[in-house]
């Protein structure tokens, strides 16, 4: 099977939002709905400056914490990419809370994303943001060819900026879109080391088993129970986020 | 500006429309599927639906017209892409190209021809049948055309259905009162100088040879933020490349931030820069004397002009680093022919603007760019006969640039009455297409003559014109007012008629006609049926001209007609173009080697015009000069306007899906000046300009990215039209700023750039 992934050129980016606006007409996202955000970012003082545009999207994890979490398997990998198949969808909201790039919104009641155009790459077309870039930084396809074709940006700009890097090769297991960074991920906004949190591993193995067994169950009966799930999921990742943020300080450092 | 409210009588239709009523679910129903509840939703993409129909068409998003292919099922559009065979958008799109569909599915569409019953400005209106409407108009019309002749009709036109009421219609008509915007309000200044410098304009597409571009120069153009498709495009693909690029700009713009070389100069000073960059070039020898020697006149001249115009001269005027100066012109003649400061678009700043650009170009002289691979090519207009109508009663002269180069620089018209046109070109100044905002004096004092009628096609009158509250004036004068426009803007409240455009979806339409490298001609055809009782241009401009008597002029029936009888001269057929793409490409003479005996330059000495024999002669500086710009006052701002890279002008601030991504401007303003003033980030404020015109709330992006001495905000807001549901109201309106403007004594362009604000916090 094949895996693909995006290239994400953020050293090249011009911030015109045209991946952005294609996407919402694309497909046909309901108004106040978006699955790409950019964001201008400004390093450096008057008149000694730096800038980039943050395009915050679905990152297409390889170890993707909204799949890990999700109980219907709506949300589900294919091809390298995080697919959501909101027919299927609860609305349970677990997704957006394990996402560490705070990616998946609840769109009336159910969860909502970029699924990377399943069905426009499915009939052989390139997703709708990669199509209209004006500025080549976006590309779909191949995941090594994505990769080789990131280096050799990365290579090529580095004249520019020393500190240009991809980014997503490895990181949080792999990500399914490619960046050339023109700085280091940490001045961009991006995690250094992104990892699926903790807790999503801890609610994965030990929470959800148990806790939501029954209620996975029930849901195909009554919607009322997503809503006790919700609600109870969310007093446990309190528990946890209070567990964690005790444990996390000497296991993140290595 | 007054507060505008539009009332309809017949019945509240934008209530109706918003809450899904009868008839308008095309507009409010679709453009929002239904999904209130988990299974209400459909989960079929609008491509499986049904039969995907594809029509070849040019986006009217912007004035830079981008080939586009829409693609609708069941009669409704979904997606436009790029069409991959236009010149122009090469398959891609911008922001503001991806949202035409939902600028035409905007809710807020005006949907039936109005007549006024209320007062002007009132904005109180009846809807009447498209005969009441162009009978009133016609009869209105003939009534002026008889007691003051038919110059005192003016006619202002915008977008890209224009060509038939400020060039088609004005020209049969007999008015040489026809202006658009993107002359005086923006292009002339570049124009002119062109014209002046190397006997031909620049015309709609800067000719810069993109793929061999080794050193790009931008002054005060925003690639990126100006978000044309192909610029874009070219831009990025030269950058990766590893072309230099230059930017100067008090602001550290997107395109900015890529560059290798910035310099964030004191705004008014870039001419005095210029100058310097021309000394270093001319001092250290680093010019293509070769070229100069073959193509240019009056290079001594010059290098006498500039000998003492060094970069430490111009370092303490612009506030930049003289070493910086030094450098970038270094780098610039590194790298020529292939380097290239490019002519920019909204060039009217600070009314020496022609001057500023005569500056330019002589440094691209210097570089040896003209005819030059990689450097800037000679454009060229498509092969393709006129519609043979008979002969116009005036001659056009209103320019812009979607216009045929050459238009700009004709003789300056009379109309059927003898009157010449009213903007005082010739006298207030040298040369140029007509001068907008110069009728409007007419229309107010009656001087030189009355002008007693306006029609506004797609010109976003008080949101474009300086000085909104002396257009107010003089919309209060005029016997006759009539608005053409897709959407109730402000100036529609004033109207005496409002006629509903179709958009360019929504219409078959003339041919684009591309002056460019490769000349081209793009198919407009249409991909749905018109919103409501919309219509197009065409149609109502020879509805129009039937009535007045200028059937002759108005032969053929349908654009169709028109369009097939063009066609047919170059051996084509809509439906041969239909097949073959929707663009036809032509064969271009982009460089020197292409032009045998004659001159490519088609100035009087045949050479490129260092020294301007014809700007001697009128009494202006034959060299560029750098006059100094009035100065802030103490505790005031230099107000700067531009552009959101999803926005155009203010045209699409209510346009639902370009509005979510950017809903109102915001204010830039230094950060270390913020505080200092104890104003946050993301702080609201009022803006009062140096004439104590308020506009607000903004809200405040303290930022780096600007200097001290001004402030920036995208244009298009701070909109006073309560019919646009979704724009009314956002942020503050530079528009209503800018109550000053500064003429150029040559190209009539009005610079915009001498307004200045103060900040006023919120109360």
């Amino acid at each position: 099977m094949a895996i693909n992934a995006f290239l994400l050129d953020i050293s090249r980016c011009i911030g015109c939002e045209a991946c952005a606006a294609a996407c919402m007409t694309g497909n046909e996202l309901p108004a106040g709905t978006q699955y790409i955000h950019l964001t201008e970012q400004t390093r450096g003082e008057f008149p000694t400056l730096a800038g980039s545009f943050k395009n915050h999207r679905c990152y297409h994890c390889a170890d993707a914490a909204c799949v890990k979490v999700c109980p219907t398997g709506a949300l589900y990998k294919e091809d390298g990419m995080t697919r959501l198949n909101r027919e299927v969808c609860i609305g349970c909201a677990y997704c957006t809370d394990a996402c560490p790039f705070e990616v998946p919104q609840m769109v009336n009641g159910r969860s909502s994303k970029c699924d990377a155009c399943a069905s426009v790459t499915k009939a052989g077309g390139e997703p709708w943001c990669v199509r209209t870039c004006p500025s080549d930084a976006l590309r779909y396809g191949d995941r090594q060819e994505i990769l080789a074709e990131a280096h050799r940006r990365v290579e090529a700009v580095k004249a520019r900026y020393p500190k240009a890097r991809v980014y997503g090769e490895s990181e949080a297991g792999g990500l399914g879109v490619i960046m050339v960074l023109p700085d280091d991920p940490e001045v961009l906004d991006l995690p250094a080391n992104p990892d699926v949190p903790l807790l999503v591993n801890t609610w994965q193995k030990v929470v959800q088993p148990a806790a939501l067994g029954l209620t996975a169950l029930s849901v195909a009966v009554t919607g009322v129970a997503a809503v006790i799930a919700r609600r109870n999921h969310m007093q446990e990742l309190k528990q946890l986020h209070a567990q964690q943020a005790k444990a996390a300080p000497e296991e993140r450092q290595e | 500006m007054g507060k505008v409210q539009l009332q309809i009588s017949r019945r509240t239709f934008l209530k109706s429309a918003l809450a899904g009523g009868a008839g308008l679910t095309l507009a409010a129903g679709q453009l929002q599927p239904a999904l209130a509840a988990p299974g209400a939703e459909t989960t079929t993409p609008w491509y499986f639906r049904g039969q995907i129909k594809r029509t070849y068409s040019v986006c009217d998003m912007c004035p830079w017209r981008c080939g586009i292919i829409a693609h609708s099922v069941d009669g409704r559009v979904f997606k436009i892409d790029g069409n991959p065979a236009d010149p122009k958008s090469r398959g891609m799109l911008c922001a503001r190209g991806q949202g035409g569909v939902s600028f035409m599915y905007d809710p807020d569409r005006l949907r039936s021809p109005m007549v006024r019953t209320g007062e002007r400005g009132e904005g109180k209106f009846q809807e009447v049948t498209w005969e009441e409407a162009l009978d009133q108009t016609a009869e209105k019309l003939l009534a002026i055309k008889e007691q003051y002749g038919p110059e005192s009709v003016a006619v202002f036109g915008h977008t890209s259905g224009e060509f038939w009421f400020a060039d088609y219609f004005a020209q049969a008509w007999g008015t040489p009162n026809a202006a658009k915007p993107s002359s005086s309000l923006c292009t002339s200044p570049r124009e002119e100088a062109s014209n002046l410098t190397f006997g031909f304009p620049v015309g709609g597409h800067e000719p810069i040879d993109w793929e061999g571009l080794r050193c790009l120069t931008l002054i005060g153009s925003h690639i990126g933020e100006d978000s044309r498709n192909t610029v874009m495009q070219d831009f990025a693909n030269a950058w990766a490349r590893g072309a230099k690029v230059i930017v100067v700009d008090p602001r550290f713009s997107s395109v900015a931030a890529k560059a290798d070389y910035w310099l964030p100069i004191k705004p008014g000073t870039d001419t005095a820069l210029l100058l310097a960059w021309i000394n270093v070039l001319i001092t250290e020898k680093r010019y293509d004397a070769d070229y100069i020697a073959q193509w240019a006149q009056g290079f001594e001249e010059l290098a006498a002009h500039v000998a003492e115009m060094t970069p430490e001269w111009a370092a303490a005027i612009t506030e930049l680093d003289a070493g910086l100066i030094r450098t970038t012109a270094r780098v610039m003649a590194d790298n020529l022919p292939q380097s290239v400061i490019m002519p920019g678009r909204h060039v009217t700043w600070y009314g020496n603007d022609t001057q500023r650009m005569r500056a330019a170009y002589i440094i691209n002289a210097l570089l040896g760019a003209y005819g030059r691979e990689g450097g800037i090519y000679f454009n060229k207009s498509p092969y393709i006969e006129a519609y043979p109508h008979p002969p116009f009663a005036v001659a056009g002269s209103a320019g812009g640039c979607s216009a045929e180069p050459g238009a700009e620089s004709a003789e300056l018209p009379l109309g059927p009455s003898g009157k010449a046109r009213a903007d005082g070109a010739r006298t207030k100044f040298l040369r140029g297409a007509t001068a907008m905002q110069e009728l409007i004096e007419p229309m107010i004092t009656g001087e030189p003559y009355p002008i007693k009628a306006l029609i506004v096609y797609g010109t976003n009158l008080l949101n474009t014109v300086p000085n909104p509250e002396r257009t107010i004036e003089a919309l209060k004068k005029l016997d006759l007012v009539v608005v053409i426009d897709v959407l109730p803007m402000e100036h529609v409240a004033w109207a005496d008629v409002v006629l509903p455009e179709a958009t360019i979806l929504e219409r078959f339409d003339d041919l684009w006609t591309v002056s460019h490298k490769t000349p081209y001609i793009a198919l407009r055809d249409q991909a749905v049926e018109p919103y409501a009782d919309a219509k197009p241009a065409w149609w109502m401009a020879r509805e129009l001209g039937m009535r007045v008597g200028l059937e002759k002029y108005f032969k053929w029936e349908t654009v169709e007609e028109f369009v097939e009888t063009r066609l047919k001269t170059i051996g084509y057929s809509i439906e041969k173009l239909r097949e073959e793409g929707g663009v036809i490409v032509q064969k271009g003479k982009p460089y020197l080697a292409d032009f045998k005996s004659n001159s490519p330059f088609p100035t009087k000495s045949g050479k490129i015009e260092l020294y301007s024999e014809e700007l001697a002669l009128a009494g202006q500086d034959p060299l560029p000069i750098y006059t100094p710009t009035t100065e802030p006052p103490q505790g005031y701002f230099r107000l700067l306007y531009g552009r959101h890279p999803v926005h155009t002008f203010a045209k699409t601030q209510n346009t639902p899906l370009l509005h979510q991504l950017n809903p109102e401007n915001d204010l830039w303003l230094n950060a270390g000046v913020a505080a200092s003033m104890g104003i946050k980030d993301g702080d609201k404020v009022y803006l009062e300009n140096q004439d104590g015109v308020r506009s607000g709330p903004i809200k405040v992006k303290a930022t780096q990215r600007i200097r001290p001495d001004a402030v920036f905000m995208s244009h298009g807001f701070g909109r006073n039209a309560p019919q646009l549901s979704l724009a009314n109201g956002r942020g503050a309106s530079d528009a209503a700023l800018i109550s000053r403007y500064a003429l150029d004594p040559i190209s009539g362009g009005a610079g915009m750039r001498v307004n200045f604000v103060r900040i006023v916090k919120e109360a």
